[in-house]
């Protein structure tokens, strides 16, 4: 069993009748791919690629895609197979007005986890991204690097077996962005699946097995990383060099 | 499930809330301080108005006979009028320009045959209340001393009397500043729900929420009972303050009604319509600068033709007519139904049925237009 399928999804954000009307495009079109259980994956592609939008469908945010989405074989959306995914949005989607252990016991019941997991959870993923210490301070208070651990913390609480990160390294120094790296391979280690999105070429080379690279909102390649020599010029070539600014 | 996450949900926001700092001073403090001012700066408008108020009057006796002395004597020592005399060297043609008196009494000669009628000239910015209390004032006292009565008010009393009910008190400015302002703060609440709702929106957090298995129906009631609840907490407290402190310090008393358990329907009816406001701002604003100008532009609009800032019974008739349009003139209707009319429920419940059709429309109106992400 696969850890993510997907098969033929289309999506865009505008209504049919403006895209018959305009000819307006797909955020996504005929997109498949798949995700062996226990790899980690690059998902690769220039601003305005579908990266986010693919990753909204996959944990539900987004509906009324064409096509199928799996989750270690339940068909998306699904409530039950939505806990078994833990996401970190590239946004710091966390309450600042609250320490990190209220963030963790709001997400904790979200996920409905029981209070003595929460509490046993809490105590391992603050540790596991090195912010125990902090623990009682509201989140405004965070530096940037601890915000962005946190956002960790909070996908990792209810243990998913499917990480979703959405540039997890952004903003960060490379002391923060090396924690979060070795942070990511030990859960990998464990057995967790993770699909990461992100702009970093080396991030993605050093971290990830295989890798899917889309653009416009189709694939354009998808495979081991083993089979590419330098990401950073394998992206540039499959993309071109032009800038996006649409 | 649902209800442990909405319960978490409320809690959550509860916390967000209680920890802004902005946020208690406007939904708490500014209807405090505006209940104080307000009753302080009403207090002339009211009953005080005729007892304690005195008014800057100039008096030219021209005729000095002993009646003209007579009526001289009579004006000076009631107690509305506070005798002025003219500064030497001000011409008395100049005393209203120079804020020395606010009427001017002109005894002519033959005043008492009626050739000559007293003369009263007012400060043309003088209020038309008062007008009409000196003309009646000085109408009585000129009959007492052209007809040799020792006191008008004896004569008259076997004709007119005034009546008022035991249990009733003279409306003062307290009784209507209490329910207005906390009506007021009521519909700020729209400011604080509307900026969490887009705030949440905006940094991901609502996004966050909806990864996991989390109804929309449990975060959208997870937003709006916490207000809900503060609605119900700020009307408390301004009564809590209008019954037991502002009286102590104001000087002026405070009456709850012969059914004050009516305030119960009263106050749960104008929550739902205040929070209905609340949501509904949080769907039409796309921006947080829109959030607050719409929430407060709109609660102060409502509040301006509610009768609010100025007092519904003081508005010309096409106003008071146009005042039926905001639900706060109709909330406002409500708790003086209780607090000074005595009204039986069946009175108030047509006005709380406005307000409710207020907040149904609104979150039938935010239902459409919700947009998540």
């Amino acid at each position: 069993m696969k850890a993510l399928e997907i098969s033929q999804i289309s999506f865009s954000y505008h209504s049919s009748a403006d895209q018959s009307a305009g000819g307006i495009g797909y955020a996504l079109h005929h997109f498949s791919m798949s995700i062996e259980q226990g790899k980690i994956h690059a998902l690769l592609g220039p601003n305005g690629a579908g990266k986010t939008t693919l990753m909204k469908i996959i944990t539900g945010v987004l509906r009324g895609y064409a096509g199928d989405v799996f989750v270690l074989g339940n068909k998306m959306p699904d409530n039950k197979a939505l806990i078994s995914i833990g996401c970190a949005p590239q946004a710091i989607a966390l309450y600042m007005s609250l320490t990190a252990l209220e963030n963790l016991h709001f997400f904790g019941v979200m996920a409905n986890l029981s209070k003595d997991q929460i509490a046993a959870r809490s105590d391992a993923v603050l540790a596991q991204t090195g912010l125990t210490d902090h623990a009682q301070k509201l989140v405004s208070t965070y530096s940037g690097g601890m915000q962005r651990r946190l956002n960790l913390a909070v996908a990792l609480l209810h243990s998913p077996k499917l990480l979703l990160l959405d540039e997890p390294t952004v903003g960060v120094d490379p002391q923060t962005r090396n924690h979060i790296y070795e942070t990511l391979s030990h859960l990998n280690a464990s057995g967790m699946t993770i699909l990461l999105s992100t702009h970093m070429m080396e991030e993605a080379a050093r971290l990830c097995s295989s890798v899917t690279l889309l653009d416009k909102g189709e694939i354009i390649f998808d495979g081991p990383m083993a089979a590419i020599d330098n990401l950073e010029k394998f992206f540039l070539e499959k993309t071109g060099r032009g800038l996006r600014d649409d | 499930m649902i209800k442990r996450q909405l319960s978490e949900i409320v809690k959550k926001e509860m916390h967000i809330m209680l920890r802004d700092k902005q946020t208690i001073l406007l939904l708490f403090l500014m209807p405090l301080a505006l209940i104080f001012f307000m009753t302080l700066a009403f207090k002339g408008v009211y009953a005080d108005k005729i007892y304690e108020k005195q008014i800057s009057t100039m008096i030219e006796n021209e005729s000095k006979t002993p009646k003209a002395n007579l009526l001289e004597q009579k004006i000076t020592s009631n107690k509305l009028i506070k005798r002025v005399e003219l500064p030497p060297g001000v011409d008395k043609d100049r005393i209203f320009e120079q804020g020395k008196a606010q009427v001017l009494v002109v005894i002519p000669g033959g005043f008492e045959t009626g050739t000559s009628p007293v003369e009263i000239y007012f400060d043309p910015v003088f209020d038309t209340g008062y007008k009409v209390a000196v003309r009646s004032l000085m109408a009585s006292l000129t009959v007492e001393v052209v007809m040799g009565i020792e006191n008008i008010d004896a004569v008259v009393a076997g004709l007119i009397t005034e009546k008022t009910r035991k249990d009733m008190i003279v409306p003062n400015p307290l009784q209507l500043t209490v329910p207005a302002y906390a009506i007021f703060a009521m519909f700020f609440i729209a400011i604080p729900m509307s900026i969490g709702f887009l705030k949440e929106k905006n940094d991901g957090t609502l996004q966050r929420l909806f990864t996991y298995a989390v109804s929309p129906n449990a975060i959208a009631l997870g937003k709006i009972i916490p207000y809900y609840i503060i609605n119900i907490i700020q009307f408390v407290l301004m009564l809590f303050v209008g019954v037991f402190i502002a009286p102590s310090l104001i000087g002026t008393p405070f009456q709850t009604g012969t059914h004050p358990w009516h305030l119960i329907p009263v106050t749960l009816v104008v929550a739902a319509a205040t929070t209905g406001f609340g949501v509904l701002i949080a769907t039409l604003a796309k921006t947080l600068e829109q959030t607050s100008t719409l929430a407060a532009s709109g609660a102060i609009l409502m509040g301006v033709l509610g009768g609010i800032m100025v007092p519904h019974f003081v508005m010309s008739p096409l106003m008071q007519k146009l005042a039926m349009i905001s639900p706060i003139y109709w909330a406002h209707q409500s708790y003086l139904d209780v607090f000074l009319r005595n009204a039986n429920l069946n009175i108030i419940l047509p006005k709380l049925a406005v307000l409710l059709f207020f907040a149904l429309a609104c979150f039938l109106i935010a239902g459409r237009r919700v947009k998540w992400m």
